[in-house]
């Protein structure tokens, strides 16, 4: 019971150690941005996100879901900046008091490329990583252990606290409240949801401190792992390849005066 | 192994202390019940005895507390909680929520404590058969019974091997099955040579399974012994503990006339089958 | 105390100096977005604005919980995963039940309150880093924003302004104008405007009146922020009333600077009634 959107294909994309496919996803996002032309998140798109993805069996799943996020992003992006882009002078269709314009439209094509790239590569490593495993891989490289448990912890309260608050939701519909009406009238009837969903909260709290320092987590001990991270020589050159490459890529266009 | 002597302590702000004057002196291996009406500072007892007062709640503590001939008075916490491992009510509140599996859940304890790996792997098997938790280690903990749960909890403090073990009314959020389950864990630590500390409403369980029993009431002890003489002494209902079904029978009987001659109680099965046999024998 | 050693208050001083070093990045970040206004936006394409812009506060912001987590104690360590999960999921109802405003940051605000800056600081973040492992990484660039209002937050309850009901809106509407402009650069150049449908028709609107596109942004920030921010804020100051005493005394924040403005006597009362 997780609310995240780990599916486990094991694929060896799913198999690479988390802090390779970290790695590969910073640089990937580094250079959409640093490189501000739509044919490198397009050329990036079809070499490194397309191909991991179909070599990852997670394709549906990520084109599903990358969709329910870009599809409205892209579409007020590109109907609200074909019309109203400050710089826009070459009218492509005009209708009315309405104007197209090329170069509204080249700046959404650049910017809805970028975010293509951003939100393909960062769900691609969300669906191909236990969040677990990131946290351990992480937690090893000397990230605090604090961050681990809060995020591994509220991964998996996110679905009790939710059925709480849809039982809480549900009672004060049956009591008759509609969830319809006025903003005012909408705000009224949240209120007596929060309420019992925060105390319930609160009490919580207390046992889940106690239980936790019961576990030595105050202890000041350096951490171990009952799982290890699977590894490799080739996955340790290669997250210190990739940023290279991309700084090359990134720098190269400046130096040679191509960009 | 676990000794209080003269402890006395007070909430920060507070007017009056909740404990006066407490001492007791549990031996190794022992599995003690303590009893005390609610509102009687159990939860604030076993808090002093795992070492979380004064450490985290402040306030006034007075006297000393020693583990195994070791003063736990200057100790930081996270020294306490290797020496005094603590259960309490709620299971769902336990789960650390850290780790995705039983296994993991078991061990985070000792992942906080740095402990090696192939220690670590040992000592997870080693609990989870004591504890008959093999099935289960591959299932996320969210998944289990709040019985089974609190089986989890009670493993992912063995599995620390404090030598003293609090358990703060494990059982008062579980069904008659999950109170089965933990008070059955009692009969597999006996002689593990772990000393537990159970704070129990549960008379007639407590009297199959504590050596020894302790009453908590006005702000002290102020009864100890042996299990069958507690659960027989006419002051428990003073200290609002009430008494178990076969006292309450037996006098209830008395009040009607029945049972004239009975000096002793019966606090269990056994002991009413046998006033009844000896009921029997003399007419 | 497990601090006490020299080592350890050389790691304090590191973290403190990360603070520092995360608040300055954000603030420089913002300058030169805003300020210095770099030139090519005007023209094509936002690539390296929206570099520096998700760049310079994706890293300050990271600086910041990373020199904040360390203070916190593990209550309240223990508090946060319940309030990342307040703002997660009070956020999605919010938006299911089409409230116009977000009421997305209930948790950050109220652990800020209680537990101080830093823990709000942590909070917010992180809110922002699992909403974009579960929901949708659109989020995790907007994680300065929730920085803002951990600070904020934290710093109106040290000086009392959660003590009566009145005070907490306005802080929530200073809080919502400062979150206002800081995320507009990330809107504006990282999502050219388009965060949802009806902000970017309100960005549109902007700009076809005249208005640069950061500008469009910022102004549409102005009009949601401050408003959803004020009655978050007073959503909490009206939460803590309800809240039971006894949970201050565990918060050593919100005793030494009277978050709440009660004394002695009630917390007496209080640590009577704990008993049991």
């Amino acid at each position: 019971m997780s609310s995240t959107v780990y599916v486990d294909r094991g694929s060896p994309v799913h198999r690479l150690n988390p802090m390779t496919k970290l790695v590969a996803m910073l640089c990937v996002i580094v250079i959409v941005f640093a490189l501000p032309v739509w044919w490198v998140s397009g050329l990036v798109l079809a070499v490194a996100i397309i191909p991991v993805a179909v070599i990852s069996r997670c394709g549906r799943t990520l084109s599903r879901i990358s969709a329910t996020i870009l599809l409205p992003i892209l579409v007020v992006l590109f109907v609200v900046q074909g019309l109203t882009f400050p710089g826009g002078k070459t009218a492509l269709v005009s209708w009315g008091v309405f104007t197209v314009t090329s170069e509204g439209l080249h700046f959404a094509l650049g910017i809805g490329l970028r975010l293509v790239c951003l939100v393909l590569a960062s769900v691609l490593l969300v669906l191909t990583t236990h969040p677990g495993d990131l946290m351990s891989a992480l937690t090893a490289r000397g990230m605090s252990p604090k961050f681990g448990y809060i995020i591994s912890s509220t991964l998996q309260l996110i679905p009790a606290f939710r059925d709480r608050a849809n039982a809480i939701l549900l009672a004060q519909q049956a009591r008759g409240l509609s969830v319809k009406g006025s903003p005012l009238r909408r705000i009224k009837i949240m209120m007596p949801l929060l309420g019992p969903l925060i105390l319930g909260m609160f009490t919580d709290v207390e046992d889940r401190s106690t239980a936790m320092e019961a576990r030595g987590f105050g202890s000041t001990a350096r951490r171990t792992s009952l799982v290890p991270v699977p590894d490799s020589s080739v996955q340790r050159v290669s997250r210190w390849v990739m940023p290279a490459v991309s700084l090359a890529v990134i720098v190269v266009p400046f130096a040679t005066g191509a960009l | 192994m676990i000794r209080l002597d003269g402890v006395s302590y007070a909430y920060p702000d507070a007017v009056r202390p909740v404990l006066e004057n407490v001492s007791l002196d549990i031996g190794r291996g022992a599995i003690a019940g303590i009893l005390g009406a609610s509102g009687a500072g159990k939860t604030t007892l076993a808090k002093i005895m795992a070492g979380f007062i004064p450490a985290v709640d402040g306030g006034e503590l007075s006297g000393t507390v020693s583990v195994d001939g070791q003063g736990m008075g200057d100790l930081p916490l996270a020294e306490a909680v290797s020496r005094v491992g603590l259960v309490i009510q709620n299971p769902f509140n336990q789960i650390s929520g850290a780790r995705y599996t039983v296994r993991e859940e078991i061990a985070f304890g000792l992942e906080n404590f740095g402990v090696a790996r192939p220690e670590m792997q040992g000592r997870v098997d080693e609990v989870a058969e004591l504890l008959n938790l093999g099935p289960l280690l591959d299932r996320s903990p969210y998944e289990l019974s709040g019985g089974q749960q609190q089986l989890v909890a009670i493993a992912s403090m063995i599995v620390l091997r404090t030598p003293v073990l609090v358990m703060d009314e494990p059982t008062s959020q579980l069904d008659p099955a999950g109170t089965r389950m933990v008070f059955d864990v009692l009969s597999t630590l006996r002689g593990t040579g772990i000393t537990v500390v159970i704070f129990e409403h549960k008379l007639e369980l407590l009297h199959q399974h504590a050596d020894a029993l302790y009453v908590l009431a006005d702000r002290s002890i102020v009864a100890a012994g042996d299990p069958t003489d507690i659960l027989a002494d006419a002051r428990l209902a003073e200290w609002h503990i009430g008494s178990t079904r076969y006292t309450r029978a037996a006098r209830a009987a008395q009040d009607r006339g029945l049972l004239a001659g009975l000096q002793h109680l019966p606090v269990s099965l056994e002991q009413a089958v046998a006033v009844f046999a000896d009921d029997g024998g003399a007419r | 105390m497990p601090h006490s050693t020299n080592g350890a208050d050389s790691r304090r001083a590191r973290h403190i100096a990360l603070v520092i070093l995360g608040a300055l990045i954000v603030v420089a970040t913002y300058l030169y977005l805003v300020v210095w206004r770099p030139t090519e936006i005007a023209h094509t394409s936002t690539g390296r604005a929206s570099l520096i812009a998700i760049g310079g506060y994706v890293i300050g912001a990271v600086l910041l919980a990373v020199g904040s987590i360390h203070r916190l104690p593990t209550t309240t360590v223990a508090l946060i995963p319940v309030a990342i999960a307040l703002n997660i999921v009070v956020g999605q109802i919010v938006s299911v039940i089409g409230l116009p405003v977000y009421l997305d940051s209930i948790g950050t605000v109220l652990v800020s309150v209680l537990a101080g800056p830093a823990a709000g600081v942590v909070t917010g973040i992180l809110t922002n880093v699992i909403w974009g492992l579960t929901l949708s990484p659109i989020a995790l660039p907007f994680a300065v924003v929730q920085v803002v209002i951990g600070i904020f937050a934290g710093t109106a309850a040290r000086w009392g302004m959660f003590r009566r009901v009145y005070t907490a809106p306005l802080a929530g509407l200073v809080t919502g104008v400062v979150a206002a402009m800081v995320s507009a650069p990330i809107a504006a150049f990282v999502f050219g405007g388009a965060t949802g449908g009806g902000a970017g028709a309100i960005v549109g609107a902007f700009q076809a009146m005249g208005q640069s596109l950061l500008g469009a942004t910022t102004l549409q920030g102005l009009l949601s922020d401050p408003v959803d921010k004020a009655i978050t804020f007073t959503v909490v100051a009206l939460l803590l009333i309800a809240l039971p005493a006894r949970f201050l005394q565990r918060f050593p924040f919100a005793r030494a600077h009277r978050v709440f403005g009660r004394t002695g006597p009630k917390a007496a009362q209080t640590a009577l009634a704990r008993e049991g």
